[in-house]
């Protein structure tokens, strides 16, 4: 927009620049705070006033951390969780949708209704709990993996997207005498590396975060998740802190506190998600538009 | 070809020919075919066998007996409805429920709105770059880090916010923010417009970037101002993609609307000292059906709340669909 800038322009420009610091701060400070209490020293936190930098500097919380099998367990079930669920989910969302997005397909109507009502009815969770516990998946791996398979919200974008490929790609390779699968393979996936891009990042954070399923689903100790196990120390603090007078003086003895192991696991969890996250943003705002349009 | 077309009646030949393509097309769309029905086996096991299992409501079911046992228990009509009404904390859970739900679409649903239109009109696209990125980034994070998140700063002993008080002395008593039943709503609407807000920015800065520059060009030779354009230009053109959104969010809002949800809220950050306010129906229906066995209750409740949010999500999109025009189905 051209012209002088107003008075009106100025006013407007610096409320909003003023507001919109506030809210960048809100959101990055916490984060930020995590941060330097996790190298800090657990005790020297609990004194509080740590507000910029580290006041004790040290990696203790760090070193205790990756001592405790408790904790390394978790890590490796997540991690493998989220690769192993991560790429099973897209591979197979994408198989699904590569079929449904042919425009020629048979019956295709019928499979976009069965479709559409599986996304929006749900028996709840005491149903969903009673078909896996006859499926033989409660307290397995693959509860984990498994039920995820198929993301119906990524289906749908999938769908859109792959109609958006030109035919003539697999055109001729068909012609040569390729079959569908090696087409999807070696031509359909390469060129869909957004859409790829959008739904492992989505997917492999639901799968990263997930607690729930680890809360519901298992009660075998050696496949916690490192969220659930957050979950369980985050609860155990956040009661006995704000209600025996003590806490503070029992925590104070200790270098490394619960509440340093929280925090520690906190940025563990949140460093693979800030690792990822800037390079895919591209892809995700234009994965998000697209659902946005198709409702 | 061509003698086939002379000898046989047209009709014939048209449903012949029309067979044949069926199966022929069927046939070489086979491979594509299998991949679909892995797909649809897929929803059969994990989402229509589910829905089965809301008979489990009005049946006496046992967990031993497994699946078949959703058919074969016997009926009990409505003994699990009738227990939900008359148990004393039901009227309690029905109002928090309510009100927690009504309370985050009402404060959290303006914020995107706002929240964008402030992006649009900022100049500097590296400023816009940067906020955008920071507001979106707690919605990749789970809601237990956002629960520690919530614990380190709001903890009576080591949070934060009560340490810098205290220091500055505007406090003599630290704050009870995590265990104090007046706070649990205040908090709860917080952290989900703080987790969630940025994220539907996005769909809302994607309608703005939508709207033809000629129309702002012409409000400036009108002499409108920054607030003026903002008013007559970008909301009206916002309206479609805001009733959207607004529909999900009533449909949604027994779950916790767009800004989350209002389950793992709660079993996050309710205890049993705010329990008062903090318990809804679903952490009940989970309660009763987990944690004690009551499978055949825990679905009642959860049917009772089913039904609800299908009545919400049909009657908003009917007034949406009266009062605008748009609408989602």
């Amino acid at each position: 927009m051209n012209g002088r800038r107003t008075v009106e322009d100025r006013v407007v420009d610096t409320v909003n620049y003023v507001l919109l610091s506030i809210i960048a701060f809100l959101t990055l400070y916490p984060f930020y705070y995590v941060l330097i209490a996790s190298f800090n020293e657990g005790a020297d936190t609990a004194r509080g006033g740590l507000y910029l930098l580290p006041r004790e500097f040290t990696l203790d919380n760090y070193s205790y951390f990756f001592q405790d099998p408790k904790w390394i367990k978790a890590f490796g079930v997540t991690v493998l969780r989220t690769l192993i669920g991560t790429t099973l989910s897209v591979l197979f969302t994408s198989l699904v949708a590569y079929g449904l997005a042919r425009k020629d397909l048979i019956f295709r109507k019928v499979y976009f209704l069965v479709a559409i009502v599986a996304m929006n009815v749900s028996g709840g969770l005491i149903a969903y709990y009673v078909v896996l516990k006859s499926l033989g998946l409660l307290n397995t791996f693959g509860v984990y993996v498994i039920p995820s398979m198929l993301s119906l919200f990524f289906l749908l974008i999938a769908i859109s997207f792959f109609q958006e490929i030109p035919p003539e790609l697999g055109e001729s390779a068909r012609i040569d005498g390729a079959s569908e699968l090696r087409i999807f393979g070696s031509i359909v996936l390469p060129v869909s590396l957004p859409l790829l891009a959008t739904m492992g990042l989505f997917l492999g954070s639901q799968q990263w975060n997930a607690w729930l399923d680890s809360a519901y689903f298992v009660q075998n100790d050696s496949l916690r998740t490192i969220t659930y196990r957050m979950m369980e120390v985050i609860n155990q603090t956040m009661i006995s802190a704000n209600t025996s007078a003590n806490a503070a003086q029992f925590t104070a003895q200790l270098q490394v506190t619960q509440f340093s192991v929280q925090v520690t696991a906190m940025v563990i969890s949140i460093f693979p998600i800030m690792c990822v996250y800037p390079f895919l943003q591209k892809y995700f705002v234009q994965g998000m538009m697209l659902g946005s349009v198709k409702g | 070809m061509l003698k086939t077309r002379t000898l046989t009646p047209s009709y014939l030949e048209n449903t012949s020919q029309q067979e044949d393509t069926f199966t022929k097309r069927f046939r070489k769309q086979i491979t594509v075919q299998i991949f679909v029905w892995l797909g649809l086996l897929f929803l059969l096991v994990f989402s229509y066998l589910p829905m089965f299992g809301i008979l489990m409501a009005f049946k006496d079911y046992k967990i031993t007996s497994g699946i078949a046992g959703i058919f074969t228990s016997d009926w009990v009509g409505l003994r699990y409805f009738k227990e939900l009404v008359n148990d004393y904390n039901f009227p309690n859970l029905v109002r928090n429920t309510l009100v927690l739900s009504i309370l985050k679409l009402v404060f959290s649903f303006p914020v995107p709105i706002i929240l964008a239109i402030m992006l649009t009109e900022v100049r500097s696209s590296f400023v816009k770059r940067f906020v955008q990125t920071a507001s979106y980034l707690p919605h990749f994070i789970s809601w237990v880090v956002v629960s520690g998140i919530g614990f380190a700063f709001f903890s009576t002993e080591t949070g934060l916010i009560n340490n810098a008080l205290m220091s500055l002395g505007l406090i003599d008593q630290p704050l009870d923010i995590l265990t104090n039943p007046n706070s649990f709503w205040g908090l709860a609407v917080s952290t989900a417009i703080w987790k969630e807000a940025g994220w539907w920015t996005i769909i809302f800065l994607a309608a703005i970037a939508g709207i033809d520059p000629s129309q702002y060009e012409a409000a400036q030779m009108d002499g409108a101002g920054r607030l003026k354009r903002i008013m007559h230009v970008t909301l009206p053109n916002m309206k479609g993609s805001i009733i959207v959104v607004l529909i999900l969010s009533i449909g949604s809002i027994l779950g916790g609307g767009l800004v989350g949800s209002n389950f793992e809220q709660v079993m996050l950050f309710g205890n049993v000292l705010n329990s008062e306010t903090s318990q809804i129906i679903q952490t009940y229906a989970f309660n009763a059906g987990l944690a004690q066995g009551r499978f055949a209750f825990a679905t009642a409740i959860d049917l009772v709340q089913s039904f609800i949010s299908v009545i919400l999500i049909v009657s908003s999109n009917a007034i949406a669909k009266r009062f605008s025009g748009s609408s989602l189905y």
